[in-house]
């Protein structure tokens, strides 16, 4: 067929590329002359366009089995390829039993890693269960509410409510009738947990028993997932006295659930209740805790309130629109609310089920929170394994050198390089399947320690499938990360150059590895520096002055009996006079952590006329500053070793103290812009007074947040709040139990429940201890895993450098001068790692930081320090071997040429 | 059964192979079958036929000179082998068979 040929018409490029990929090589050469042909002859039939088309049509015509299928070569039947996978196990088991020491190191590089990535992983498992158990799950939500006023926002889970017509009322009550959507809701008291709630009381004949729980709706128990054992969890908290207890509780006081149903219990002394329903303990992963609920109403009308805090959580029907709802609600709450209110309120809804790990609020928004650390723990175990990985590549890379003829040999007898690539990535599997089974292992004996270590409870997860599934994904994935590029490497060496003994590396190859070194070696500083800032913070907030003393300080609560102004003197009188006891007196909030402040714009305010709770000469209308208020007694400043800028105490000698008398700190006087403080008014509540002195700042919560303004008075007759006892040094045990013997004379109704006030404070910091302790451990892991690929480098170096090192000993070089040679370049890497690791930790490191009121500065000597540290340890590692190589003898390396 | 089976697009191929006799090749099989029949074919579909036909001994190839147009490369000529032959005949044979037997014919 006479067809004209123009060069320059040509068919699309990426089809013929597409094609030359999948058609099978023999077909190949008559398929692409059919086509072209073809092509040129549709050119001139139709044109250069349909000829382009038709072109491409055909190549994928042409994607048919019949096209793609390889000529089968002649070679490898099925049972000659599993000879050779036999052969290739055996060649890998004796590689393993021939370097033992190499062996060793890949495998426990390997293993750590692992180690490390399975409990992050099932630190983040937990940590991802924790409120997310409810079967209504995906239609639960919290509702937040946001809080605009004086251009501030403020967001939190609270509900506001109002008081009218003497007794609160709760905005939102009626919304559940308003908005069809929601087909539950519930609201629930916080504030009744450690350590700013406290326990409540509870006796059925003679026993007696402090247990913490709290208030809940009527749909509570329906809506969630807190399995009701006995009773009915429909008509639970429908009573006005009904409540519903734990198993743990049921079996303290009526030693089974069953026998719990429609007993009587006397309830702080005050209430009888009845018990409605027994649910199961609660969940370690639930962030309610609770062993009791009572019914709403009785909480709303008759219960004291630890703090005004409620939550309202609703369940929503499945096809409801989240910000359809959202919009309903706040028609809804913009009904309710006060035209002259000066804060603006918006509600909004966040799944139940996010509530634990992004609690935080940035602009009135849920953001953030604890799920930052499990993304960092995450990243992480990703990089903990990462650098292992490139541990197994730089090990495996060194000791190709080794490998390097048998690749040789095998490449011209006639191995493919797919299945030398096959090979080495098989090795790298099994060892990573032995790397596999040490670190279950290691995670079985470990994680009793891991447990007490995060404080979590987690089990073994052998039995699931899932975690296997997890198991050998992890297995699977190390073993191709890793032995891919000593596969990809080993497999691409010429068998001429190889078997003439040149073994020469590019100069990209040895960056590349160098490269891997300095990645390692960047993570472990950044990992050191973390953990000497989280360290040094830790202590900072341990030891730091709080300005006041907080050693052999306990605390009780007062209730029951020491409610009572005369009892609460007698007590005070007669402990302060036993053993062991140096002082008694009383606050209106556990001095270390007072949760309560007035005057801040969270919702609960009025209306601008209604009078500040707070207010002192010369404010300004309106002016509004977030007051710590606290009530103590006469001896409060003496207990607490609280140091006086100016002014007076307290002093039962002057007749006005009590009725007259405030205090306030130094913040108060600063925000207050007061010039000379002594002596003006101040007024808490109805209560009119003036200044008789001013207190140092001393922090009264946690680290975290800044000193706010303190106002203090005296009184004594308040019938809530905790009474402090000093201990005299040493004496602790017998001032306990001097402390009990006066309290169950005069509390007899009450069981002696104590808090050391040290040990609360420490609590505070929980979170912070778990993250260090966490951080600690990584860094040391970190480490190590780098000087292994570090040992690695040098091995390899040596190899390479055998002749060289053999020659200039015959020369006189001392062993010094080779071990020098050696480590030259690596403090090099380190160096070089350090430059980039510095401020990339301190960049962390400081966001962290942001997160305290009061800080260490990061000091120079920290990054040093991790710099040094890393250096030291490579120098060990890298000496180590230098040395060896160094002490060889050179007849040895040279007599073989 | 005695004979391998055709289908009726192979028998087309075939037929065509046996037609173009030293010139039978992808494109120009195609192209025939297109002019002569009028009914649409694909290179594709010509070359999976010739490639069973192939298989099942009916053809056999060898590969031709290269030509410009289809850039520098050559092409498979296929040629009908005995046992095709004998395969088209047979069908042929029984076709003209029936035929005669139809009743009204002609």
């Amino acid at each position: 067929m006479a067809v004209s040929y123009d060069p320059k018409v040509r068919p699309p490029r990426w089809a013929r590329a597409l094609l030359r990929y999948y058609c099978a090589p023999h077909l190949l050469e008559e398929v692409q002359g059919d086509l072209d042909e073809e092509f040129y002859y549709q050119v001139q039939k139709a044109g250069a366009r349909r000829a382009r088309l038709d072109y491409i049509r055909n190549v994928m015509g042409f994607m048919k089995p019949f096209a793609i299928k390889r000529k089968p070569t002649a070679t490898p039947s099925s049972p000659m390829n599993m000879n050779m996978y036999r052969h290739y196990l055996t060649v890998a088991m004796r590689n393993l039993a021939r370097y033992k020491a190499f062996s060793a190191i890949n495998i426990t590089g390997l293993a750590l890693g692992m180690t490390c990535c399975l409990f992050i992983f099932l630190w983040v498992q937990d940590e991802k269960r924790v409120d997310n158990f409810h079967t209504n799950g995906e239609t639960l939500y919290n509702v937040y509410q946001t809080i605009y006023a004086d251009g501030q926002v403020n967001a939190d889970y609270s509900t506001s409510y109002r008081n009218r017509e003497g007794r609160s009322r709760i905005l939102i009550d009626g919304v559940r009738q308003a908005v069809p959507e929601i087909e539950h809701m519930s609201f629930y008291a916080t504030g009744y947990e450690l350590p700013w709630g406290h326990a409540e009381t509870f006796q059925v004949g003679d026993k007696l028993y402090k247990l913490e729980g709290s208030r809940a709706s009527e749909d509570f128990l329906t809506m969630f997932s807190y399995p009701v054992i006995a009773g009915n969890a429909k008509t639970a908290l429908k009573d006005l006295s009904s409540i519903a207890i734990s198993r743990k509780m049921a079996e303290m006081f009526f030693d089974t659930p069953e026998k719990a149903i429609g007993q009587s219990m006397r309830y702080e002394n005050r209430l009888d209740l009845v018990v409605t329903a027994v649910f199961e303990n609660v969940p370690a992963h639930s962030t309610l805790k609770f062993d009791f609920l009572l019914n709403w109403e009785s909480h709303m009308t008759r219960l004291e309130w630890a703090t005004g805090s409620m939550r309202t959580m609703v369940q929503l029907s499945k096809t409801a629109d989240i910000q359809t709802v959202e919009t309903k609600m706040n028609r809804f709450l913009q009904a309710q609310l006060d035209k002259k209110e000066p804060v603006k309120i918006q509600l909004g809804l966040q799944p139940y089920r996010d509530q634990y790990l992004v609690s935080n609020f940035v602009n009135g928004k849920p953001h953030g929170g604890r799920i930052e650390y499990v993304n960092i723990f995450t990243g992480v175990a990703i990089f903990i394994l990462i650098i292992a990985c490139i541990n197994f590549m730089n090990l495996a890379t060194a000791r190709s050198v080794k490998r390097a003829k048998e690749v040789g040999v095998r490449k011209v007898v006639g191995s493919s390089r797919s299945s030398l690539i096959g090979q080495f990535l098989g090795e790298a599997i099994v060892l990573s399947f032995l790397a596999l089974i040490v670190s279950l292992a290691l995670v079985h004996l470990l994680l009793p320690a891991f447990n007490t270590f995060t404080g979590k409870q987690i089990v073994s997860p052998i039995t699931s499938l899932s975690s296997w599934i997890i198991l050998a994904a992890l297995m699977l994935f190390t073993g191709f990360v890793a032995g891919s590029y000593p596969a990809l490497y080993l497999s691409s060496l010429k068998p001429a150059r190889i078997l003439k003994g040149v073994m020469k590396f590019s100069n990209g190859a040895l960056w590349f590895r160098k490269g891997l070194a300095v990645f390692q070696f960047v993570i472990s500083i950044v990992l050191l520096i973390v953990t000497v800032v989280i360290s040094r913070q830790t202590s900072y907030v341990q030891h730091t002055h709080l300005g006041y003393n907080r050693e052999n300080l306990i605390y009780i609560r007062v209730e029951g009996e020491l409610s009572k102004y005369d009892k609460y003197l007698a007590f005070k009188e007669q402990a302060s006079h036993m053993p062991g006891v140096a002082l008694v007196d009383r606050s209106s909030e556990a001095p270390h952590a007072m949760g309560f402040v007035v005057d801040v714009n969270d919702g609960q305010r009025e209306t601008i006329d209604d009078s500040d709770a707070i207010k002192w000469e010369g404010k300004e209308r309106g002016a509004s500053m977030g007051f710590k208020p606290v009530s103590v007694g006469f001896d409060f400043l003496k207990i607490m070793n609280l140091q006086i800028a100016e002014g007076r105490d307290f002093s039962r000698d002057v007749s006005t103290d009590s009725a007259d008398a405030f205090m306030v700190n130094e913040e108060a006087v600063k925000q207050m812009g007061m010039k000379d403080p002594i002596g003006k008014w101040v007024s808490a509540w109805n209560k009119k007074g003036h200044i008789i002195g001013v207190l140092k700042n001393y922090h009264t919560h946690s680290l975290h947040e800044p000193i706010k303004p303190l106002i203090v008075d005296v009184k004594e007759y308040e019938y809530f709040g905790v009474i402090i006892a000093r201990t005299e040094p040493g004496k602790t045990r017998e001032a306990l139990a001097s402390l009990e013997q006066v309290y169950k004379a005069i509390n007899p109704n009450y069981p002696f429940d104590y808090q050391f006030l040290d040990q609360e404070y420490e609590k505070l910091y929980r979170n912070e201890a778990v993250v260090a302790r966490l951080s600690n451990v990584f860094a040391v892991l970190a480490i190590l895993i780098s000087c292994l690929g570090l040992l690695g480098l040098v091995i390899f170096a040596a190899e390479q450098r055998t002749k060289e090192i053999g020659i200039r000993k015959v020369l006189g070089a001392t062993v010094g001068n080779i071990v020098t040679l050696l480590s030259k370049d690596f403090v090099k890497l380190v160096a070089i790692s350090f430059i980039i690791a510095a401020p990339v930790g301190g960049f962390l490191m400081q966001q962290w930081l942001d997160g305290f009121a009061y800080k260490i500065d990061l000091a120079w000597w920290i990054f040093v320090f991790a710099g040094g540290a890393a250096l030291l340890v490579a120098l060990f590692t890298v000496s180590f071997q230098a040395i060896a190589a160094a002490l060889t003898n050179p007849v040895k390396s040279l007599r073989s040429e | 059964m005695k004979r391998a089976y055709l289908g009726e697009f192979e028998e087309l191929v075939l037929l065509t192979v046996a037609v173009l006799s030293a010139n039978a090749y992808g494109v120009a099989i195609t192209h025939e079958i297109i002019q002569q029949t009028g009914r649409s074919a694909r290179l594709n579909q010509v070359h999976a036929a010739l490639q069973r036909l192939e298989d099942k001994g009916m053809v056999t190839s060898k590969m031709g000179d290269p030509t410009a147009e289809r850039g520098g490369r050559r092409k498979r000529l296929f040629s009908i082998s005995a046992y095709g032959q004998q395969t088209l005949n047979d069908i042929q044979a029984v076709r003209n068979h029936m035929w005669s037997l139809l009743p009204n014919a002609n």
